[in-house]
């Protein structure tokens, strides 16, 4: 290792990063999409638009459109008008559901006649539709325990139930450190993945080809400036999270900013294998773009758990590291058990090894001579 | 025309060459689907319940046996409260119950019987979900006398089946992806070159030269959206086709010429590949994630709401999924088309006045 032809290739790196004014753009990129996704992705499902047609407009029916206009999961639309007509908003998507109270609710309901209430939902998006069929449900049943007698020949179960790590089911605490998975890997890999295949377009990769520095201090002067400028990143997210969003922080520090590191040095390690095999820019910012945007949201646990994938899914979820880096991420923001759990330590070694076969790849890709 | 053409076939041939990106597109438009439609489910699966009993059975295990799969991994018994939070804080329980010894005796005497749940919720949605779950299995069990039954009814999708849903957002990310970052990539690679400015001195009208250099990428992507409809979405997941295909197919066209539109912006106001990769990835996150792709779009806060509103993938994907799924009318898809073709025409004439000028 010759520290002076590496500082020297280092510098350069350094001032042509600055002169092209990407400096901005590293540290805009990961907050703007920590701040834009925070604030603008929600899971849980409010202002459900519902069209209800009461045909009955007695007190028992008012009773229940009431409850729907109380509650803030629903902006609901109370109106006469042919269902035909409702069934176009919804093909117009203005509404997403449109609920039926027949005719004849109030008169059945007393004499103890069964009577049926139609619900018709949008399933063009399932989850959604499942989430608001399933609070539907919940006004009704509240509304019918509001009325209803009470009787008790049989005990009556109800459900009491805790959320640990998460109490106030906040989505912030569930959304905010899988956005960090997400960022840190998406914004290092994008700015890696021209550096070596930008000199060999340009031409300027002869100059390595010529000169007597290793394939390895190659690497390590083109990747240690982009490195250390993303590693404040991970300073300036956990400020955002833990400050802006209040996420609590209950693991240890030292842990979250090793392992980001690590994950860091990964995702600079998978743009630079790109740009190592690569031939043009253009592909190795699509392949960058393909494998690591999509990927990094699908299977970064924020939609759904890795273990409620199958198939192919599963096994491609645990080809990408960010399963890994994330599951430390919410245990060092949400849990907390640190190096205790065992899969804890497990992941850990994974990121290890991975960054490491990612290194150790892309230096043996890496050509010293024209072929 | 001939100009227009000859820059066309030129483009073509030269992405054709690149075999490297010209695999990397086949990719995206076949394989990644597949497997984005292929296993995702976001209703629960396989949840891990845990339980510790107290009461010695009888009611407890009715309940125990309403979870099976495949939503559910056969419950595993553990002997104390402590054994299974220990469990969950290591994510290998998701779900615990708790039937204390109070539980089967409230129950028989008719008392209210209270089932304790701990819920890993660090995965929100499967927890919300996995509740609502056991919460409807503890009604059948409570069997009230109230007369109203509510009749629901999933209209376009009845089993709510979310593998074509996940493979049709996926494709519409891909299309965006791709169909922003290839012509901004042709532009500044040009302009990089220097060879950008040779096309500008050229006695053919700047406006042609753009739009037959966007022209061939567009092509390019939708010719990429017809072999992942056919093959992966109809093949594959065999998604219903409500509306007619050639609204579709239409919408599409736009939708992709307008994406060009910003690849254009991108280009116009980057000096480098290297500009256009982290621009584009600035527009194209939020593009993505916050237009209704993947989370429901009225549930956003209000501002970023507003804000979608010149998002074209806004009205794409709300277009998309009325023709497959609502089977919405032309007549009932203008404000798609329009919302397109309006942001299409400002982009275009942006790209006109600062990328088909020398100076």
């Amino acid at each position: 290792m010759r520290a002076g032809v590496v500082k020297a290739y280092i510098i350069k790196e350094l001032t042509e990063l600055f002169r092209t004014r990407l400096i901005i753009i590293v540290y805009l990129m990961p907050s703007m999409i920590l701040l834009l996704f925070g604030y603008g992705i929600r899971m849980e499902v409010t202002h459900a638009r519902i069209v209800i047609l009461d045909h009955d407009q007695s007190h028992y029916s008012r009773l229940l459109t009431s409850k729907f206009e109380d509650s803030k999961y629903f902006d609901p639309l109370v109106t006469q008008m042919p269902e035909q007509e409702a069934l176009h908003l919804i093909k117009q998507a203005k509404a997403e559901m449109l609920l039926i109270i027949p005719s004849s609710f109030e008169k059945r309901l007393l004499h103890g006649q069964k009577s049926e209430i139609g619900l018709f939902i949008d399933a063009a998006f399932p989850t959604r539709a499942t989430t608001m069929e399933s609070y539907v449900q919940g006004v009704v049943l509240q509304a019918a325990a509001e009325v209803s007698p009470k009787r008790s020949e049989k005990g009556m179960i109800t459900i009491n139930s805790r959320n640990l790590f998460n109490q106030a089911m906040r989505d912030e605490n569930a959304m905010i450190p899988g956005l960090i998975g997400l960022v840190l890997l998406v914004a290092p890999a994008i700015l890696s993945a021209l550096l070596i295949v930008k000199e060999k377009e340009r031409g300027t990769i002869f100059n390595f080809y010529a000169s007597p520095i290793r394939k390895h201090e190659f690497i390590l002067a083109k990747l240690t400036p982009v490195f250390l400028l993303h590693s404040v990143n991970i300073f300036i997210l956990f400020l955002w999270a833990t400050r802006l969003f209040e996420v609590p922080f209950r693991g240890s520090f030292a842990l979250y900013w090793f392992s980001s590191e690590l994950y860091i040095l990964i995702s600079l390690g998978i743009g630079m294998l790109i740009s190592v095999v690569t031939r043009s820019q253009i592909a190795a910012v699509v392949i960058t773009v393909i494998i690591t945007i999509l990927p990094g949201f699908l299977y970064s646990g924020i939609i759904l758990p890795i273990s409620a994938m199958d198939h192919e899914s599963y096994i491609e979820a645990h080809l990408f590291p960010v399963m890994y880096y994330n599951h430390i991420l919410y245990d060092a923001f949400l849990i907390g058990e640190g190096l205790e759990a065992p899969t804890n330590r497990l992941y850990l070694g994974i990121l290890l090894l991975y960054a490491a076969v990612v290194l150790v790849l892309g230096t043996l890709f890496l050509k010293k001579e024209l072929k | 025309m001939r100009i227009f053409w000859a820059i066309v076939a030129k483009e073509l041939i030269s992405f054709l060459r690149s075999w490297g990106l010209l695999a990397v597109v086949l990719y995206a438009f076949t394989l990644d689907v597949y497997i984005a439609g292929a296993g995702m489910q976001i209703r629960p699966r396989n949840v891990a319940v845990g339980y510790v009993d107290e009461t010695g059975g009888g009611i407890s295990r009715k309940i125990l046996a309403h979870l099976h799969a495949p939503e559910f991994v056969a419950p595993k018994r553990f002997l104390s409260q402590k054994e299974l939070s220990h469990a969950i804080f290591n994510k290998e329980i998701l779900v615990g119950i708790l039937f204390d010894e109070t539980f089967a005796k409230a129950y028989r005497r008719g008392d209210e019987a209270v089932m304790n749940i701990l819920l890993d919720a660090t995965a929100v949605s499967q927890s919300f979900t996995t509740l609502s779950y056991l919460q409807n299995i503890v009604m059948s069990f409570n069997k009230t006398a109230f007369p109203v039954v509510l009749k629901s009814h999933k209209l376009f999708n009845e089993n709510a089946d979310n593998h074509t849903f996940m493979a049709l957002s996926e494709m519409l990310s891909i299309i965006t992806m791709l169909s922003i970052l290839l012509p901004a990539m042709v532009f500044v690679k040009e302009k990089e070159e220097g060879t950008w400015d040779i096309m500008l001195l050229m006695p053919v009208d700047t406006r042609v030269t753009i739009l037959a250099k966007s022209f061939s990428q567009v092509l390019i992507v939708f010719f990429g959206t017809i072999l992942c409809v056919g093959f992966i979405l109809f093949g594959s997941f065999s998604i219903p086709m409500n509306g007619s295909f050639s609204a579709f197919l239409l919408l599409t066209f736009f939708y992709i010429f307008t994406s060009a539109g910003i690849g254009l912006f991108i280009a116009a106001v980057s000096k480098s590949i290297l500009q256009v990769a982290q621009f584009s990835m600035l527009v194209m996150m939020p593009l993505i994630f916050l237009s209704g792709a993947w989370t429901p779009i009225h549930a956003m806060h209000p501002v970023l709401e507003k804000l979608s509103l010149i998002s074209p993938l806004r009205y794409y994907i709300e277009g998309s999924e009325s023709i497959f799924y609502r089977g919405t009318a032309w007549i009932d898809l203008w404000p798609y088309f329009s919302g397109v073709i309006l942001l299409g025409s400002i982009l275009y004439w942006y790209g006109f006045r600062k990328i088909g000028k020398l100076f």
